[in-house]
């Protein structure tokens, strides 16, 4: 009795389902990785209050002029945080963050009442450059748990001019 | 592989009619998409945004346009096709130029100006091409059609980033409002990122495979067609990037080495290791979906080609970071570490594919080469056999040819080769039962290839 020749297009088929198996473990690690940074059944309610985004003075460690969401790129800015809006147990940090995703500023994560002499919290002219980089900036107060930042409770997006 | 005669007449064919019906439904579901994503971001965006879509959508439209013109120019008689084809070309550069004018004018030159523009484009051509040529050059047994290649090319490039540069804005929108920044964040980005962008561009695999089965043969095909839409996308987003950090850099006066950088991490270290590895495993899907027997597996093919690509582009953009790269000379070696260590596995995947699918198919066509000559019917002689199956004999074949009657005998002898190919692959496809054209079909290409020989100088 003769064996039937192998169809090699199914070792082309096998080789692909095995890159499938080893694809579907990599998006499922995503997936793992997204919910652990990201809990569901952690939305406390808890608001921080922004005040607003202001002009910044660093020789005053001070805040000019109107609360704004648009900034040239040769101003420095800040953002002003009413610690005392939120329960004093609570862990938190507040951060800036350029369009790339860098930290570019922040406080914390500490309590409220640790952080109530730091409620204006500057963006970072970054190391080498004259002025802040153009593009959207993300301004977060997180609340903390377990050492991770778990939940945002309160946002604003600035944008800076080219 | 070419169908060398039109044969509508023949018979009736339900099959071919059936993925012709599919590939409609997906190209008006593109368009759906296309004016969807259009008004929300007109409606929830900023300005720029809602006025990207609007001319989005024109180059959008122009290049729908060349699509179906260029399409039924392959089916069509040698003046109505060449007719078409100029319409298509020039349809082409219309929507090439509505989009570049497009993302300059209204979303980096603002900044960088057009010079800027221009230029990145320019760095970028040469690359793309090399790309574009190394990639037919890999299909050895039977390089596809440059007028496919190109359309692949360009669909990545033009229609894909369009339809992607909208629905991640969405969904950057959304997330960056709703989840904490960090790693949470870059693996909704990545997801983002690799769903949407490997969803645009295999579409455009899926559209070639329903519309132009005779030029998709198998695994082979469907990396080159899959490379190629990834590399005309990464001709566009380099071309985006490089502008867009250009403006950003230039007031600090490092706006060119940002560019420059850009355009070597993209164009250089990214060319065959980044879109055009990840979109080649959604074309090697299909290939070998087109040679499986039943429609399950074809379905489970084609779903596994996504599911690879989506992971491949996914793990580059979620973990980028896990790899950082230090500020000074060992950074330039850490750079391209990370690179082969990332994509590279996924890359070497591919390679692997294709490698199998040309021993394959090398060894079909050897087959088949064979047993047309066993039939004495005159298309391939028994003396021709060992050439046929050496793409170096072939093309030594052609350089005797020319040396004894210049261009003219060259081109007539790789006319006859491509014939003799086409013959092959239809013999073979056939015998696989993996057709839908009538048996008159072979007849007619053996004839042709009969009537090509007769046109030899003796």
């Amino acid at each position: 009795m003769v064996a039937a020749p192998v169809d090699q297009v199914r070792t082309l088929y096998r080789t692909l389902l095995l890159y499938a198996a080893i694809s579907l473990l990599i998006l499922t690690a995503g997936l793992v990785e997204f919910v652990y940074f990201e809990p569901p059944g952690h939305h406390t309610g808890i608001k921080a209050t922004i005040v607003g985004v202001y002009q910044y003075d660093p020789d005053k460690n001070a805040v000019t002029g109107p609360d704004s969401s648009t900034f040239p790129r040769t101003a420095v800015f800040a953002a002003q945080v009413d610690w005392s809006s939120l329960p004093s147990d609570v862990v938190v940090d507040a951060r800036w963050y350029d369009s790339f995703g860098n930290i570019v500023g922040g406080v914390g994560p500490a309590t409220p009442p640790e952080l109530a002499d730091r409620t204006i919290i500057p963006v970072r002219v970054p190391p080498g450059f004259r002025h802040i980089l153009p593009g959207h900036y993300l301004f977060v107060v997180e609340r903390y748990e377990g050492g991770v930042p778990v939940e945002v409770i309160g946002r604003r997006l600035v944008q800076v001019e080219r | 592989m070419a169908t060398l005669v039109d044969t509508r007449s023949a018979r009736p064919r339900p099959r071919r009619q059936a993925r012709y019906t599919i590939a409609i439904v997906i190209t008006v579901t593109l368009i759906l998409a296309l004016v969807a994503s259009s008004i929300l971001n007109y409606i929830y965006l900023e300005p720029v945004a809602g006025r990207t879509s609007l001319y989005g959508l024109l180059a959008i439209g122009l290049i729908a346009l060349l699509t179906f013109v260029g399409v039924r120019a392959l089916y069509r008689d040698p003046a109505e096709r060449r007719r078409h084809l100029i319409r298509a070309f020039v349809l082409l550069g219309l929507a090439a130029l509505a989009w570049l004018l497009l993302i300059d004018v209204f979303v980096f030159t603002g900044s960088a100006g057009p010079n800027v523009a221009v230029v990145s484009a320019l760095a970028c051509l040469p690359t793309t091409a090399f790309g574009l040529f190394v990639l037919r050059y890999l299909d050895r047994n039977e390089t596809e059609p440059w007028r496919l290649v190109l359309l692949a090319a360009a669909w990545g490039a033009v229609v894909a980033t369009s339809l992607v540069i909208w629905a991640e804005s969405l969904w950057q929108t959304i997330a960056i409002r709703t989840l904490v920044p960090g790693p949470g964040l870059e693996v909704s980005n990545a997801f983002s990122a690799g769903i949407l962008e490997e969803l645009a561009k295999g579409s455009a695999v899926v559209l070639l495979f329903l519309v132009m089965r005779n030029e998709f043969d198998d695994v082979v095909d469907g990396i080159v067609y899959g490379a190629a839409i990834g590399i005309g996308f990464n001709f566009m987003e380099s071309v985006s990037y490089m502008t867009n950090l250009y403006a950003i850099f230039a007031p600090e006066g490092v706006g060119p080495y940002a560019a420059g950088f850009q355009w070597y991490a993209r164009q250089v270290l990214g060319l065959f290791f980044g879109h055009a590895t990840y979109t080649a495993f959604v074309g090697a899907g299909l290939g070998i979906a087109r040679q499986l027997p039943d429609v399950r597996r074809k379905l489970i093919a084609i779903a596994s080609g996504f599911i690879v690509a989506i992971a491949a582009h996914f793990a580059w953009d979620a973990w980028l970071t896990l790899f950082p790269i230090e500020k000074t000379a060992i950074g330039i070696l850490e750079i391209h570490l990370r690179t082969l260590v990332m994509t590279g596995p996924f890359t070497a995947g591919v390679l692997a594919l294709l490698l199998l699918g040309l021993h394959i198919e090398s060894q079909a066509l050897a087959d088949q080469f064979r047993k047309e000559a066993a039939t004495a019917s005159g298309a391939i002689t028994p003396d021709e056999v060992p050439i046929l199956m050496n793409p170096w004999q072939r093309f030594r074949q052609r350089v005797r040819a020319f040396q004894r009657g210049g261009l003219r005998a060259y081109f007539l002898v790789s006319r006859l080769q491509t014939a003799q190919v086409d013959l092959a692959f239809e013999r073979w496809h056939r015998e696989r039962q993996e057709l839908d054209t009538p048996p008159e079909v072979e007849e007619e290409m053996r004839r042709r290839v009969v009537a090509l020989r007769r046109q030899l100088p003796a």
